[in-house]
C-alpha cells in the first residue's frame, strides 16, 4: 500500500484548520462525557416515530435504494436539506444497474429525478451501478460510487469508479485508477469548500463471481484486499474538484461475493470527532477504527477493533449521531445499532424495518442512512419497500 | 494518480453478447426483463406490471373416482399505480387485476374432494379480479382505506407460511369456501366493498371490512359462470361484515438489549365474520321435512345469517446459528375456523397446519420445503341429510363425516423469474366419505396425488 501526496498543499491546509478541528474535538469530548455523566438515555430510545416519506423508484423504473445523504447546500436543482437516494438496481431488478439519484425535498415533500445516467460510460470501467458511496460537497459537486455489472452478479463486476456530477445532474467526470475498484460503502468526509478530504471504502478488488466457493465453508471465496482509500480534492471555483492525492489508510478487509447482495465488504464510514474513522467490516461482523484517519501517511491494516457480533448483523451504512455514539445498519435483520465508539458498548438496538416477509424481519432491507439536519432523528432506504423513510 | 475522463457518449445498452445475455437472464427478476421497453415507460407514469405465469401437470395415482393425470394454468396480470409517484399524491395505490385460467380440474374431475388439490383450479375463464383504490392516511399511515372490487384471500385469514403450499385450503380456507354464497368473495371472485386497516400501535393492525354478501348477483348457479368476466360488480342483497385483528412480533420501534439473541417473528390473527344473506338449511325444507323425504316439495328452509370465528398462527421455531445469511429457518403455522351455526353450513369447522423449512439444503437460499395438513367438517344438518337420503331411498349413501389431506412439497427457485415445486398430497376419506359414482356401494378411496409446478414471472 502507499500514499501519494501532495505534502505542502497539505500541510498547509492542515495547519489553517487544525485548531478549529481541535476545538471542535475538545467541544465534542466534552459533550459526549457531559452525557454519559449524567446517564442519559441511547439516541434510539428517543426515535419513536418512523416515517415513510416517498418512493425511491426513479422514472425509468430503477430500484433498490442504497444511499442516503442530505444536501448540506443549496445548489443547481438540489435544495438545503433535500434528500439525495440512488438505486443500485434497474427495473429488471439486476444488481449493479441502477443509474439514477433521485432527490426527495422535505418541504415539498416531492421527489423528483436528480440524475440518470447512462448504463455504459466509456470512462467508468464496466458500466454505471451506483452504490452507497455518496455525497455532496458545499460547493454543489455531487460524487457517487460505481460498482458496476452486467447480469447483476460479482461475475460481471467492473472495477467502477467515482462519478462527478454537478447540482443538476450532469456528468463531470468520472475517476478511476488503481486504487479504485467497488467504491462500497458510504462516504465520510471533511469540507472546507475549496478543498475537502472523502474516505471511500473498495471493496471490488479481485472478487470472483458467487459461484467460485470456498470448499471447507460452501461460501463464496473471502478475499481479503477491500481497503479505505482517502482521497484529498481540490475544488477550483466553478469546476469540478480534482484529486490532488490519494492514500490508503486500511486494507486488508474481508469482501466476498453475495448473490442477494451483490458483496459484502466494508461498507460504513463515519469520522469522529477525533479523526478516528470508523469501519463496519461486513464480513467481519465488527466495526473497527482507523486512528489518525485524516493525517496518516500509510495504512492501518484492518485498524483497531471497536466492537464485534453481539446486536450487529452484517454492519453497512454507519452514521455519527450527536451523542457521539455510531449508528449502524444491519444488513441481516431490520434494526439500527447504538455503539459508543470510545467503549466499544452496544448500547441497543431499535427495529427500523420488521418486515415479516424477510427472515430475519427485514433481512437485506437496510442500506443507508443518514442523520436529519436537526440531529433529532436519521434517514434511511427500505429496499423490500423502495421507500425513504424518517425515524425521530 | 487517478485517470479523469470526460464526459463521453454512451454506449448503447444491449447484450454483447449471447453470454451475457444469458447471464442477464439467469439473474434477473423476470424472463422479459424490462419488456422491451415497457416496463421502464409504465414507470414514468408510477405504473409497475406483474405478470405471472403458474402452471402445472396433477395426478392421482391411486383412490379417487378414476385415475389420471390433468394440466391446469393460471395466467395473473396485475398493474398498480402509485399516486404519489405519478402525480404527488403520498399513499395512494391503485389496482387493477385479470386472470387468465386454463387447462382442467382434478379435483372435480377425479378426486371429489372438499379440499381441492390445488388453489388456481377453477372454471376456464379470461377475468377481472381485483380492482381498487387504497389511500393511506394519519402519520406514519396509521389508517389506510381500500374501496372497490377486491378478494378477500389477499388480506383476511392469511397465514403467510401456508402459502407455500398447492392445495387450496392453505389459501382461502375450507368453510367460507363451503358456507358462503359463491364460496365467498375470494380467487377467482371478488366482491365490492370496502376495508379499513388501523395500526393504533405498531404491533396491532385492526382490519375491518364491509363487501356485497355475495360474489355474483344470482347464486342458483355457478358463481363463477354467471360472472364469467368477472364484471358484474354485485351490489344487491346482504353484506359481509369481517373484522381481524393482527399481532405480529417484532415491530417497528421494538428496542432490543442485551447480548443480540435474535428473536423468533410471529404473527397471530384472531377474526370473526357474519354474513347477512339468508342461507340455506342443508337437511330441511321450508315445510319441516327432509329434504330427502318424497314428499319434500324440495324447497330447503332458508336461515337468516351466517358467521364463524378464526384464529391463525404464525411462528418461528428455529433459526440455524451456523447459517451467515441468518435466514435458514423454520416455522410453524396453523388457522382454524369454526361456526356454531351447523344447520345452514356444510362445513362447519375447517383447520390447517403444517411446517416450513426454508433452505432445507444449505446453500440453496432460495428453496423452501414443507409439511402441512388440512382437516374439514361436515356440519350436523349436512350429514342428517345423508342419513335421511340413504332411509327413504335405502340405496347406499353413507354418511359424510370429515375429509384430511397431507401435503409434502418443495420448491426450487431455478431462477430468480422461475421455480419448479413437485408436490405430494394423500387425501383420507375424500369427500368427508361421499360415495363413488363409478364403484357403487363403495366411496371415493383414499388419494395419492402427485404434481409438478411452475411458477414464470414474466
Amino acid at each position: 500500500m502507499h500514499s501519494t501526496n501532495t505534502r505542502r498543499l497539505k500541510e498547509r491546509r492542515l495547519g489553517r484548520s487544525r485548531a478549529a478541528r481541535f476545538t471542535a474535538l475538545a467541544l465534542a469530548m466534552f459533550a459526549f462525557q457531559a452525557a454519559e455523566a449524567s446517564g442519559e438515555k441511547a439516541f434510539l430510545e428517543g426515535i419513536h416515530r418512523h416515517i415513510t416519506l416517498a418512493s425511491t423508484v426513479a422514472d425509468n423504473g430503477d430500484l433498490n435504494p442504497y444511499a442516503v445523504i442530505v444536501a448540506p447546500v443549496s445548489a443547481g436543482k438540489i435544495h438545503k436539506g433535500d434528500v439525495l437516494v440512488d438505486n443500485f438496481n434497474k427495473v429488471s431488478n439486476l444488481q449493479g444497474t441502477g443509474t439514477t439519484i433521485v432527490d426527495y425535498n422535505p418541504a415539498t415533500k416531492k421527489t423528483s429525478l436528480f440524475a440518470e445516467l447512462p448504463q455504459h460510460l466509456a470512462q467508468c470501467p464496466g458500466g454505471v451501478g451506483l452504490t452507497t458511496a455518496m455525497t455532496m460537497l458545499q460547493s454543489g459537486w455531487v460524487i457517487v460510487g460505481s460498482t458496476p455489472s452486467t447480469d447483476g452478479t460479482t461475475r460481471t463486476k467492473g472495477n467502477g469508479g467515482l462519478i462527478v456530477l454537478d447540482a443538476n445532474g450532469q456528468l463531470a467526470t468520472v475517476w478511476t485508477g488503481t486504487n479504485i475498484n467497488g467504491p462500497w460503502g458510504n462516504i465520510a468526509q471533511i469540507d472546507h469548500g475549496s478543498n475537502a478530504t472523502l474516505f471511500v471504502s473498495m471493496s471490488g478488488f479481485d472478487v470472483p463471481s458467487p459461484w467460485v466457493r470456498d470448499p471447507v465453508t460452501r461460501y463464496p471465496v473471502t478475499v481479503k484486499k477491500a481497503t479505505v482509500l482517502r482521497l484529498e480534492l481540490s475544488i477550483p471555483e466553478g469546476k469540478p474538484p480534482v484529486i490532488t492525492s490519494q492514500t490508503v489508510i486500511a486494507h486488508g478487509f474481508a469482501q466476498r461475493a453475495n448473490v442477494d447482495a451483490f458483496l459484502v465488504g466494508p461498507t460504513g464510514l463515519a469520522l469522529g470527532p477525533d479523526q478516528t474513522l470508523y469501519v463496519s467490516d461486513g464480513v467481519g461482523n465488527q466495526i473497527v477504527a482507523i486512528s489518525d484517519a485524516v493525517t496518516r501517511t500509510n495504512s492501518a491494516g484492518t485498524g483497531r477493533l471497536v466492537t464485534k457480533e453481539g446486536l450487529l448483523r452484517r454492519p453497512l451504512a454507519l452514521v455519527l449521531a450527536p451523542n457521539g455514539h455510531l449508528l449502524v445498519c444491519n444488513a441481516l435483520n431490520g434494526q439500527v445499532v447504538e455503539i459508543d465508539p470510545l467503549s466499544g458498548k452496544q448500547l441497543c438496538a431499535q427495529w427500523v424495518d420488521a418486515d415479516q416477509a424477510q427472515s430475519p424481519p427485514g433481512n437485506g432491507d437496510l442500506f443507508g442512512i443518514a442523520m436529519t439536519p436537526d440531529g433529532k432523528g436519521f434517514y434511511y432506504v427500505e429496499d423490500d419497500m423502495n421507500t425513504l423513510v424518517e425515524a425521530r | 494518480m487517478p485517470q479523469e475522463t470526460q464526459p463521453g457518449q454512451a454506449t448503447n445498452n444491449a447484450p454483447s453478447s449471447l453470454e451475457e445475455f444469458v447471464g442477464r437472464l439467469r439473474r434477473s427478476n423476470y424472463l422479459l426483463g424490462d419488456v422491451w421497453g415497457l416496463r421502464p415507460w409504465l414507470s414514468k407514469y408510477g405504473m409497475t406490471l406483474s405478470i405471472l405465469e403458474t402452471s402445472e401437470v396433477l395426478g392421482n395415482v391411486s383412490g379417487g373416482v378414476q385415475r389420471g393425470f390433468a394440466y391446469d394454468g393460471l395466467t395473473q396480470g396485475v398493474l398498480q399505480l402509485d399516486t404519489q409517484r405519478a402525480f404527488q399524491l403520498y399513499g395512494g395505490t391503485f389496482n387493477v387485476s385479470a386472470l387468465q385460467i386454463h387447462g382442467n380440474n382434478l379435483s372435480a374431475q377425479n378426486l371429489y374432494t372438499f379440499q381441492t388439490a390445488s388453489g388456481i383450479e377453477a372454471d376456464r375463464a379470461t377475468r377481472l379480479w381485483e380492482l381498487w383504490y387504497q389511500q393511506k392516511f394519519l402519520q406514519e399511515d396509521r389508517l389506510d382505506v381500500k374501496v372497490g372490487q377486491q378478494s378477500l384471500d389477499q388480506e383476511f385469514m392469511v397465514s403467510q407460511n401456508a402459502g407455500l403450499f398447492i392445495n387450496t385450503m392453505f389459501g382461502w380456507p375450507m368453510l367460507p369456501s363451503a358456507d358462503l354464497p359463491g364460496g365467498g368473495p375470494a380467487y377467482p371472485l371478488s366482491a365490492p366493498g370496502i376495508r379499513v386497516r388501523v395500526r393504533p400501535v405498531n404491533p396491532l393492525n385492526i382490519l375491518l371490512g364491509v363487501f356485497n354478501g355475495s360474489p355474483v348477483v344470482n347464486n342458483t348457479v355457478d358463481p363463477q359462470q354467471r360472472n364469467s368476466s368477472g364484471t358484474s360488480f354485485p351490489l344487491n342483497g346482504g353484506a359481509l361484515a369481517i373484522a381481524e385483528l393482527q399481532y405480529s412480533y417484532p415491530a417497528v420501534g421494538g428496542m432490543v438489549y442485551g447480548n443480540g439473541s435474535q428473536p423468533l417473528g410471529r404473527t397471530y390473527r384472531l377474526g370473526f365474520w357474519y354474513d347477512t344473506e339468508r342461507f340455506a338449511d342443508q337437511e330441511y325444507d321450508n315445510t319441516g321435512l327432509s329434504l330427502a323425504n318424497p314428499k319434500s316439495p324440495g324447497i330447503p328452509a332458508t336461515h337468516c345469517g351466517d358467521y364463524a370465528i378464526y384464529a391463525v398462527a404464525d411462528q418461528m421455531i428455529w433459526r440455524d446459528p451456523k447459517d451467515e445469511d441468518g435466514d435458514r429457518a423454520i416455522n410453524f403455522f396453523v388457522r382454524a375456523m369454526g361456526s356454531p351455526e351447523e344447520d345452514r353450513n356444510i362445513i362447519d369447522m375447517s383447520m390447517n397446519a403444517g411446517f416450513t423449512f426454508h433452505e432445507p439444503i444449505m446453500h440453496r437460499d432460495d428453496d423452501s420445503c414443507g409439511v402441512g395438513m388440512g382437516y374439514a367438517k361436515v356440519g350436523g344438518h349436512a350429514a342428517g341429510l345423508d342419513r335421511d337420503t340413504a332411509f327413504y331411498t335405502g340405496a347406499f349413501h353413507p354418511v359424510q363425516s370429515g375429509e384430511t389431506y397431507v401435503e409434502a412439497t418443495y420448491q426450487y427457485q431455478l431462477t430468480a423469474w422461475c421455480q419448479l415445486q413437485p408436490d405430494f398430497q394423500y387425501v383420507f376419506n375424500p369427500g368427508a366419505g361421499i360415495a363413488n359414482p363409478n364403484a357403487p356401494g363403495q366411496r371415493v378411496k383414499n388419494e395419492a396425488v402427485v404434481g409438478l409446478r411452475m411458477n414464470i414471472l414474466f
